[in-house]
């Protein structure tokens, strides 16, 4: 075996870059601060070997990309951990990135000669938001859809050349299918290639002029990298690794509803880093927008780039630097203050792994006998809980209101059709199985749950689902009480003159106005 | 006591590679896992409704057409396969209608009472077994079940 990797050494001479590389020489005193480097390489690399078996199974199609996301979630082996990996990797190597700059700032690590080393530094952090935001669009759920439309919108605000700035990024004049492509064709070749690039540069400059060490000199001989630096590298990666995996384990990465366009209720939200900026866009209304998002970014950019030539004095101790200990230390409180403020407001909106009221109310009205006629197991349809419908929701309205459209004269029909309303009811339960959640247990609500479905989510919405026309149920039951609820049902004129809802006393029977209300003013 | 410069060196380094190890292995396991994962996944055995027993006629071959839903990946596929039912006396068996030379389907001459393939004359009997012609084995069977009035296969 011996004699094999002498032969291989003297053909390749790979021990001496073996050597090169481990037997780095670190100042005396390197301490446990310079490990962030090697932190962020780490998660790096998880990055691109998760992203690699990940789009062994992704289809980058609006038809199909969500199904195939679905798949790596539900079907593929330790998918979940994996795209877990990928999702909570990314948060992962912003925190990491932040925390290098952070370090390199503290202990003016930029300085001559090393303002080309941190240069290359802002590129990657330019890269790595990059990689955040085009990964964000690709499981093409309502999140992804919505937060790029956001996106987008920002930079068309651009003056003069916003328009063609949208144009390129949506790759034509709407989001759809080739920008889902050209986001992609980013975040996998073009991206990766200039993150690769710009990470041997950075790493080779900080070889070529070796790392900055300590603030305070430290007498003594300089150490190699491997193996006692390398043990405090390895240590915190283990650490950093042991709590991502954990995170990967234990929380189901979000994948919301499939994107669906026509859905203008849907209020979009950034991931929790670019939620400053978004924050941000509340304070400059109108054509005050670009300074939010332009100008401000613009600034912050363009410092970071210029910073080693703004301080360039020898000077590498915080407390001799104030100015720029405390324009970074402001800059970083008003991104915090900013973020949590954004999160303060984040609105409530349906989970679609969740069952709110009108997707349970859809599947008792899925598991009716009439669309068991052809929905069976070896039947001219797949069972209802298997069917993956790619039709838009309009058609499957249609379908359940009108079983006989899809197929005229094909096949018996079934008698009698569903409400507007149960229709809606099927979509949104439809949307729960794309989206692969586990069938509902019994609920003890479900007579009440179906008149809302067949009634009332027409014109009220219920935990973030149903239409907006009238007023949100979701917590009626703090204003009004089962006695108003019930007169108010039967007959709203003998409550409010002017009421524009109609009367359903006629309608409902007794066990399900009893439901019905009872149901309603337990939700406070 | 304390340890020797290389011996504390050597110790350190395998400290390193141990925990590299561990990691590897782990990121190993769960990446690999993903990728060959897909090649142990058996398909889901079904039954489907194939016909009425009544609508069959004794020791006459009848082509039903069932409808397969299969998982391709991500996505759905429907199938639509021709079998024979043969009914006799109380047994039903279900032949499947490719034919074991080259994959074209085959049909039933009432006349001659034979399955006849229409692409190089293979010929069956109605078990589906071969008579004449360059079949190399007799036509697939297919599990079948009687429940009541109804027969069901296995796809």
């Amino acid at each position: 075996m011996e004699s094999f990797f002498d032969w291989l050494d003297d053909r390749t001479n790979y021990r001496a870059a073996r050597r090169h590389l481990l037997e780095e020489p670190l100042p005396p005193g390197t301490g446990w601060w310079f490990v962030t480097g090697s932190i962020l390489l780490f998660l790096l690399g998880v990055q691109l070997l998760t992203g690699v078996v990940l789009s062994m199974y992704y289809v980058p199609s609006s038809e199909f990309a969500y199904d195939s996301v679905r798949f790596i979630m539900t079907q593929v082996t330790f998918g979940r951990i994996l795209r877990g990996l990928h999702f909570f990797g990314a948060s992962f190597i912003v925190v990491a990135a932040v925390v290098h700059m952070l370090r390199v700032v503290i202990f003016g690590s930029y300085k001559r000669p090393r303002e080309v080393t941190w240069i290359t530094g802002v590129l990657l952090l330019l890269i790595i938001l990059g990689f955040a935001l085009s990964g964000y669009l690709l499981p093409w759920d309502q999140r992804a859809y919505w937060a790029t439309t956001v996106t987008i919108n920002i930079a068309r605000s651009t003056p003069i050349v916003g328009e063609q700035i949208a144009g390129v990024l949506r790759g034509g004049d709407t989001l759809g299918a080739l920008t889902l492509l050209r986001w992609y064709a980013a975040h996998v070749f073009l991206l990766p290639a200039a993150l690769i690039a710009f990470t041997v540069a950075h790493i080779y400059l900080m070889r070529r002029h070796g790392i900055s060490g300590p603030l305070a000199h430290v007498e003594g001989k300089s150490q190699p990298f491997y193996p006692v630096h390398a043990l405090k590298d390895t240590i915190v990666i283990a650490f950093v690794f042991a709590a991502l995996l954990t995170l990967a384990i234990a929380v189901r990465a979000p994948l919301d509803a499939i994107a669906d366009p026509s859905d203008a209720t849907y209020v979009p939200r950034p991931e929790w880093y670019f939620l400053s900026l978004f924050q941000l866009l509340k304070y400059f209304p109108g054509p005050l927008e670009p300074v939010a998002t332009m100008v401000i970014p613009g600034l912050v950019v363009a410092l970071l780039f210029l910073l080693p030539f703004l301080d360039r004095a020898a000077e590498r101790r915080p407390v001799r630097r104030r100015t720029v200990m405390t324009v970074f230390g402001g800059g970083l409180l008003g991104v915090a203050v900013l973020t949590s403020l954004g999160l303060r407001d984040t609105p409530r909106t349906a989970d679609v792994n969740q069952w709110a009221p009108l997707s349970l109310a859809g599947y008792e009205f899925a598991r009716d006998a009439r669309c068991r006629t052809c929905h069976q197991e070896g039947g001219v349809a797949n069972p209802v809980d298997q069917t993956i419908s790619r039709r838009d929701p309009e058609w499957l309205v249609a379908h359940v209101r009108d079983p006989q459209m899809i197929a005229p004269d094909l096949r018996p029909v079934p008698s009698g059709a569903m409400t507007e309303g149960q229709g809606r009811a099927v979509v949104a339960y439809m949307r729960r199985v794309r989206a692969g959640v586990t069938q509902p247990a019994h609920s003890p609500n479900q007579p009440a749950v179906a008149v809302y479905g067949r009634y009332c989510s027409t014109c009220h919405t219920l935990d973030g689902e149903g239409a907006t026309v009238a007023p949100d149920l979701s917590h009626v039951g703090a204003k009004h009480d089962a006695k108003w609820l019930r007169e108010w049902i039967t007959d709203p004129p003998s409550v409010q003159f002017d009421a524009t809802m109609p009367p359903f006393g006629d309608r409902l029977t007794e066990a399900q106005m009893t439901a019905i209300v009872n149901y309603l003013a337990a939700r406070k | 006591m304390m340890r020797k410069p290389t011996e504390r060196r050597r110790f350190l380094a395998a400290a390193v590679n141990s925990i590299h190890g561990v990691i590897g292995g782990t990121l190993g396991v769960l990446l690999g896992g993903a990728v060959i994962g897909p090649s142990f996944l058996r398909r889901r055995e079904t039954w489907l409704k194939a016909g009425s027993l009544d609508a069959l006629t004794e020791d006459e071959p009848t082509p039903v057409t069932v409808r397969v839903s299969k998982q391709d990946g991500f996505t759905q596929s429907v199938e639509r396969y021709v079998v024979f039912l043969v009914k006799s006396g109380e047994r039903v068996t279900a032949l499947s209608s490719t034919c074991t030379h080259l994959g074209c389907r085959v049909s039933w001459d009432s006349e001659a009472k034979q399955l006849k393939c229409p692409c190089h004359g293979g010929v069956y009997d109605r078990t589906g077994a071969v008579i004449a012609g360059p079949p190399p084995a007799p036509l697939a069977m297919i599990t079948t079940r009687v429940d009541g009035d109804q027969v069901f296969i296995q796809a």
